[in-house]
């Protein structure tokens, strides 16, 4: 818009040509009134995130208080250090390098994990929507269910199951050699991750391949395709954007999963997560904590980058 | 005893997952925010204890130097008070509290601490301002020299003398000389416990700690998972009959022996493998805190008897060996009344209470005669040597506080075992 006229016009008094190119009618308000309505958000935003993730920093370039070794954030950048955040990150790469394995089970674990809740959770998924009929609603709730539980003790009823002498043992028993199930085994754990998160993956592409109309697929049957076809061109792609959502919503939190694997792992089976919470109870360790939060931080960008490319594109083209 | 303690082991499922849910670090509170404006570390006197006494040692004892002066023996009772007691989830029983809370007419504020850290963290930062605190051995001086805790006047506590072994007040503990601002609590050796239905007692002493490194129980060991235990015993196991050692080569040994049994021996770090699952017959093999088998009993699956839970502690050489403390904060709105419940739990009577009928670890008072311990029930016969005499304590071996160079090569050590090796 030409500056003369923006200035000619007076701000307030009548709809400006910008309110109405918007399709913003009605009252007037003044300039404030609608950034406002971000306010929640943003107050939300900088109490929940960047207050404790600037604490966080602070921690990780602080200090430790000399006598207990409780750690000391220094809040000023100017005094920081990264000496800890420097030999934190050298663990990962220099010999003997031993944070390098738990990195490596970390997205091992995380990838079989999320293609498991991705390759069952579909399949559900697509069952639900398309053939559940009047059985739509109960199976619903019942995917629902689980979570009247919490996750702790269901991951505790895991370890009765698993426990030598438990009933996965009994059935095992029959076929084959018994397992110690808990000492450490990563199918234990991977299955484990798949079990808390799977119903993330469901929800998401129920709705999603829900809305897909009836008569897309049956166009794609008129015009020849085969079933399998329909689905690989049709459903899929359209079901595309709630792919990637449920694959970021399952794997980000798993990345930063610890509590599967203290319950249903040893030290065999140590993730990022876990050695994060190791690092914060132990005396003088406060400094790598903060590390190695802000280096699973850097990791899960990632994914979350990429996802967010992607639907800005799927926007862009629709 | 750093990290984790004994008593953590009684945490019931519920207590875990509250732990669980909050594990997350303090969020630091405004006064600790303004009191950052200026330059860090300069606001700080410390340089660490060692500069200050030395660092105690039984062969070392320390004097600590007394921040003020306790308070008079007149001072009157608090009356109606809330005394704030800051403990270990469950290290007391409930009955003896109520007893103290009648027969003083006052009201007990129950705060727990889940691990040491996290007790001397909210201690520190001041957002709890206790009138009893339950700090382990290894932080008493630096909670001395950071004015934390006050020292005690003994004759408000007659029961230290006329009750607890002469050792806790006169000369006094290596770590406090002259009792003057502690008074011990329990005391524990940490051995090997074993299912006796699956190895014989003579088979047991004469593997010792090699129970816990024996192939024959692959997947059914279990290890405590806090760094300053579980090195300790792998160093006396592998020789080194110095559980604070600052030997390099001493740690990655034992940091090597220690993965040996997860790699290896598809054994499990585990807090609750004693006094949970060793009685439910998932370990055959787990280290032990005395207590902790004492407690088992408490957990065996109905039908089975208490006579498959075995201890071992080593017998002619040194053993692992320890105690806890309590003390009075600085803080404390009642100290008064803080020294009437020190004595209360140093009473013949209810620390026994305390100990037979929920704690099942053993205070060290003279009145506590080890074979009436057995006869009474409190320990089963075959479990005598999780019976602790004061004679153990001359010889055995403490974990005591290590120096901030020292730890650190133990959190390393500890770090990688966590990391998997």
């Amino acid at each position: 818009m030409a500056s003369a006229e923006a200035t000619a016009e007076p701000q307030g008094g009548k709809r400006s040509r910008e309110d109405q190119a918007a399709g913003r009618g009605g009252a007037w308000f003044p300039r404030w009134y609608w950034p406002t309505f971000t306010l929640p958000g943003t107050l939300w935003l900088v109490l929940l995130f960047i207050l404790p993730f600037y604490t966080v920093l602070s921690v990780a370039f602080g200090t430790v208080e000399p006598l207990f070794r409780t750690p000391l954030p220094v809040y000023q950048p100017w005094y920081w250090s990264f000496g800890t955040f420097d030999t934190t990150l050298e663990k990962f790469y220099v010999s003997p390098a031993i944070y390098q394995e738990p990195l490596i089970r970390t997205f091992a674990y995380v990838f079989a994990a999320s293609a498991i809740c991705l390759v069952v959770g579909y399949a559900v998924a697509y069952y639900t929507a398309r053939y559940a009929g009047k059985f739509r609603v109960p199976i619903l709730l019942m995917l629902v269910a689980p979570f009247f539980i919490s996750y702790l003790m269901r991951i505790y009823a895991w370890q009765s199951l698993l426990q030598p002498g438990g009933y996965v043992d009994d059935i095992w028993g029959i076929f084959a050699e018994p397992v110690n199930w808990l000492s450490g085994k990563p199918v234990t754990v991977i299955l484990g991750l798949v079990y808390g998160y799977i119903p993330f993956m469901i929800l998401p592409l129920y709705g999603s391949l829900d809305r897909i109309e009836q008569s897309m697929l049956e166009a794609g049957r008129d015009l020849g395709a085969s079933p399998f076809h329909t689905f690989r061109r049709v459903t899929l792609p359209l079901s595309k954007p709630a792919i990637l959502a449920g694959l970021v919503i399952v794997s980000l939190p798993m990345f930063g999963d610890y509590y599967t694997n203290d319950l249903l792992g040893s030290q065999n089976t140590s993730m990022l997560g876990n050695l994060i919470n190791l690092a914060v109870f132990q005396p003088g360790q406060g400094q790598e904590a903060g590390s190695l939060t802000i280096v699973l931080m850097l990791i899960v960008v990632i994914p979350m980058g990429y996802y967010l490319r992607e639907t800005r594109r799927a926007a862009e083209r629709a | 005893m750093a990290g984790r303690h004994p008593m953590e082991n009684r945490w019931s499922r519920r207590q875990f997952i509250g732990r669980a849910a909050g594990g997350a670090i303090a969020v630091p509170s405004l006064a600790a925010i303004l009191a950052a404006c200026a330059k860090p570390g300069t606001t700080e006197s410390g340089g660490g204890s060692a500069a200050a006494v030395g660092l105690a040692r039984p062969d070392n004892p320390v004097e600590l130097p007394l921040n003020g002066d306790p308070i008079a023996a007149s001072t009157p009772i608090e009356e109606g008070a809330t005394l704030q007691v800051y403990n270990w989830d469950a290290y007391m029983y409930k009955k003896v509290l109520k007893a103290f809370e009648e027969e003083y007419g006052v009201t007990i504020e129950w705060t727990t601490f889940n691990n040491m850290e996290e007790g001397i963290q909210k201690l520190v930062s001041g957002q709890i301002q206790p009138d009893v605190f339950f700090p382990t051995t290894d932080y008493i001086a630096r909670l001395v020299e950071s004015d934390l805790i006050q020292p005690l006047n003994l004759e408000l506590v007659p029961n230290l003398a006329s009750n607890v072994w002469q050792s806790f007040s006169d000369p006094g503990p290596f770590y406090d000389l002259g009792a003057r601002y502690t008074v011990p609590y329990t005391i524990y050796t940490t051995g090997v416990a074993y299912r006796r239905d699956r190895v014989d007692d003579a088979d047991a002493s004469a593997q010792g700690y090699d129970l816990l490194w024996n192939p024959d129980y692959t997947g059914e060991i279990a290890y405590y998972d806090s760094y300053r235990d579980a090195i300790g015993m792998a160093l006396v196991r592998n020789g080194v009959m110095d559980p604070n050692t600052g030997d390099p080569a001493s740690i990655t040994a034992a940091k090597d022996s220690i993965l040996e049994i997860i790699n290896d021996l598809d054994g499990q770090l585990r807090i609750n493998g004693t006094f949970a699952k060793l009685p439910e017959g998932e370990f055959t093999v787990s280290q032990s805190w005395s207590g902790d088998i004492v407690g088992a009993k408490w957990y065996l699956p109905k039908g089975t008897g208490e006579d498959v839970l075995g201890y071992w502690y080593p017998e002619g050489e040194p053993g692992l060996i320890g105690n806890d403390t309590i003390v009075i904060p600085t803080t404390a709105q009642s100290p008064r009344l803080a020294h009437e419940f020190l004595n209360f739990f140093l009473d013949e009577q209810w620390g026994y209470t305390n100990f037979a009928d929920w704690n099942g670890y053993q205070p060290p008072f003279t009145t506590i005669d080890p074979d009436s311990l057995i006869a009474d029930g409190v320990v089963a016969p075959q479990l005598n040597k999780a019976v602790v005499t004061e004679e153990m304590f001359t010889t055995g071996l403490v974990q005591s506080q290590l120096a901030p160079e020292v730890d650190q090569l133990w959190l390393d050590a500890w770090s990688e075992i966590q990391a998997g090796g």
